[in-house]
């Protein structure tokens, strides 16, 4: 009984304690600042200067494995200030009404974003994700294997390659490939089209050891011989190459496939001046090359191409800005395209 | 402490209940969750590779369940009469492999058999290939040895209680009746001990026919099953609607099946237990 009452009195005091500690706070901040992100992108290097400007201010990281995860989350009511998705998942987004679109002037670095990068963040005009990596889908080819280096996406189809070709389990980059291959623009298909794009990627099949979805799996494929073509990104390269192996990173005549990827601000977030200033932290010279260098990705500030590892430079074709303007960069799919083209894609795995 | 149908109504049937309710729902989230339509259910009905892909891994759950019978029963069988003082043993060996975890399994399969794997260098340096290559890697063949692989201590277990429970001095009887061990088997020790088959094969069946994981990892292209593409229209599309649905016809189908294979082979196990 005496324990019982004595235990009441703690929880009483407690709670009034506790209550005075949130009053206290809420004085000062409207809490932590929640960011919803890749897992590695937390590293303090990359925001060092939002750390300077608020040294008190508490940061919160969640972390996602693929886009559909952090659409998924922020769709089922998860709080968030800032999220970072691809450019290609950002009118999904926009039409769910989840994001708030960003004056480009409250940022001090805004001026440094190169500005293709800058339009593929845009919906209806308005810029609602502020790029910072960026980089390539193309083809990781074992020089020593194949008689003639590949120079298109069709080669992909080339016989010759039966069973020695992997591509990345991704509806998108696929159908963009095969519609490449067909003539077709991706973006405006019609139905006869996108039935044709399924059957191409069908008669793929034969040419395929797998569909990777692990990108160490799939380097240890083309460095063991299993794989002579792989669909798949700059880093590759970096890491197969780095282990003596002969490979190249090719441009295919048709332009390589290009992601953008970025901060977006969400429309529930309490903390949007100080969500701001992270993201001009993130977009800081400083901190884009650090990311360049770590990842082998291009950065969307072109002052850090002064300060990239040369090696880097070369396999994203930095240097090269007729590379780039050939790329086709992943463009915004709305809600109903991408259930089209991930169920076409459903079907292409499920064909016999 | 919690009545076991308090466990299995929020567990099995309410999980069940909205899993079903999604397949009727137009979409994943907001507005259009709230919309009820048959559109699942046409769009699927619509695809045949679907369809097909179902088939397919129904019949490859059923030749996994069987390989494992047939590999397992021998095992059980040496284990529980002839074993004598190993017994124990033994059977701790069989289990030991279920100790490590699956996925390791599965990796270090991949380390024997690919093309700079253990296997392909060894047929190099023996002359017998040209060049290194996969070997049974990345084929639906791949993913039945791995499936059956990695279940079938579980297969042999049932059948090695199954057949500890033969009471011995029916076999004696036979013996002194004058009949062939042979035929003993047949007629006594086989039938006694199908209780304890059939619930391996359930065991097998049932967690094969859902299975993504292994035909991710050693499946390629040609081993792609209905599994991996359940996982994709949950993770990869968000369309949990169809997720559902697909999943749901799964159920109906092996619930179909089973009770087929349980009459007629009047083998249900818990009936045995009354």
């Amino acid at each position: 009984m005496h324990h019982k009452r004595s235990y009441r009195w703690l929880l009483a005091v407690a709670s009034v304690l506790l209550a005075l500690v949130v009053v206290a706070c809420g004085a000062k901040s409207a809490g932590p600042l929640m960011v919803l992100d890749w897992a590695d992108y937390e590293q303090e290097v990359f925001w060092a200067d939002f750390k300077e400007e608020h040294p008190d201010q508490e940061v919160q990281w969640t972390f996602f494995a693929d886009d559909p995860e952090a659409f998924a989350k922020l769709q089922s009511g998860f709080y968030a200030d800032l999220v970072h998705p691809g450019s290609s998942w950002l009118r999904v987004y926009v039409d769910a009404g989840l994001l708030e679109p960003i004056d480009t002037s409250k940022l001090d670095n805004w001026s440094g974003i190169i500005p293709s990068l800058a339009k593929a963040g845009q919906v209806d005009g308005k810029q609602y994700l502020i790029p910072w990596e960026w980089g390539y889908d193309s083809l990781l080819v074992r020089t020593d294997k194949v008689k003639e280096m590949p120079d298109s996406w069709a080669d992909m189809w080339d016989p010759q390659y039966k069973g020695h070709v992997s591509t990345f389990d991704s509806a998108e980059a696929n159908i963009l490939i095969a519609a490449t291959v067909l003539g077709y623009d991706a973006y405006n298909m019609n139905d006869t089209q996108m039935a044709a794009v399924k059957q191409k990627l069908i008669e793929l099949k034969p040419n395929l050891l797998g569909y990777w979805t692990d990108y160490t799996e799939v380097n240890q494929q083309v460095a063991a011989g299993d794989v002579w073509l792989a669909v798949t990104w700059p880093d590759a390269w970096v890491t197969v190459s780095g282990e003596g192996v002969p490979v190249e990173y090719i441009e295919p005549k048709e332009g390589r496939l290009g992601w953008v990827y970025g901060y977006a601000l969400t429309k529930a977030s309490k903390n949007k001046d100080l969500a701001l200033d992270y993201i001009d932290a993130m977009i800081s010279v400083d901190s884009m090359t650090e990311m360049a260098n770590q990842y082998a990705y291009g950065a969307a500030n072109q002052a850090v191409l002064n300060n990239v590892n040369p090696e880097y430079i070369a396999a994203m074709s930095l240097d090269k800005p007729d590379v780039i303007e050939r790329t086709q960069f992943f463009k915004p799919l709305t809600e109903s395209q991408r259930q089209a083209w991930i169920t076409l894609w459903d079907e292409v795995k499920a064909a016999p | 402490m919690i009545p076991p149908a308090l466990l299995l109504l929020f567990f099995f049937v309410l999980p069940m209940l909205v899993m079903g309710s999604f397949s009727f729902r137009a979409g994943s989230f907001g507005a259009e969750r709230q919309i009820w339509t048959l559109d699942n259910y046409r769009d699927f009905l619509a695809s045949t590779s679907f369809q097909r892909l179902l088939l397919k891994s129904i019949l490859v759950a059923l030749r996994t369940s069987l390989y494992c019978v047939v590999l397992a029963y021998p095992a059980a069988y040496y284990l529980v009469f002839r074993a004598g003082a190993k017994r124990s043993t033994l059977l701790t060996l069989i289990l030991a492999p279920a100790w490590t975890s699956f996925l390791l399994r599965i990796l270090s399969w991949k380390m024997i058999l690919s093309s700079e794997g253990l296997l392909s260098s060894l047929l190099l340096s023996l002359g017998l290939i040209e060049e290194g290559r996969p070997i049974l890697l990345y084929s639906m063949n791949a993913v039945i040895v791995a499936l059956i692989y990695s279940w079938l201590p579980f297969v042999a277990l049932p059948i090695f209680a199954a057949l500890q429970r033969i009471d011995k001095s029916l076999l004696e009887a036979a013996a002194d009746l004058g009949c062939p061990p042979w035929k003993a088997f047949l007629r006594v020790t086989l039938p006694l001990s199908l209780p304890g088959v059939a619930a391996g094969f359930f065991f097998i069946f049932i967690p094969t026919l859902g299975e993504w994981v292994t035909p991710a990892l050693v499946g390629g292209v040609d081993g792609v099953m209905y599994g991996n593409i359940i996982q994709s229209q949950f993770v990869s599309a968000l369309n949990w609607p169809m997720g559902s649905l697909m999943s749901l016809v799964m159920l109906l189908l092996m619930l179909i099946i089973l009770g087929a294979l349980s009459r007629f082979a009047y083998l249900l196990p818990l009936e045995e237990a009354k």
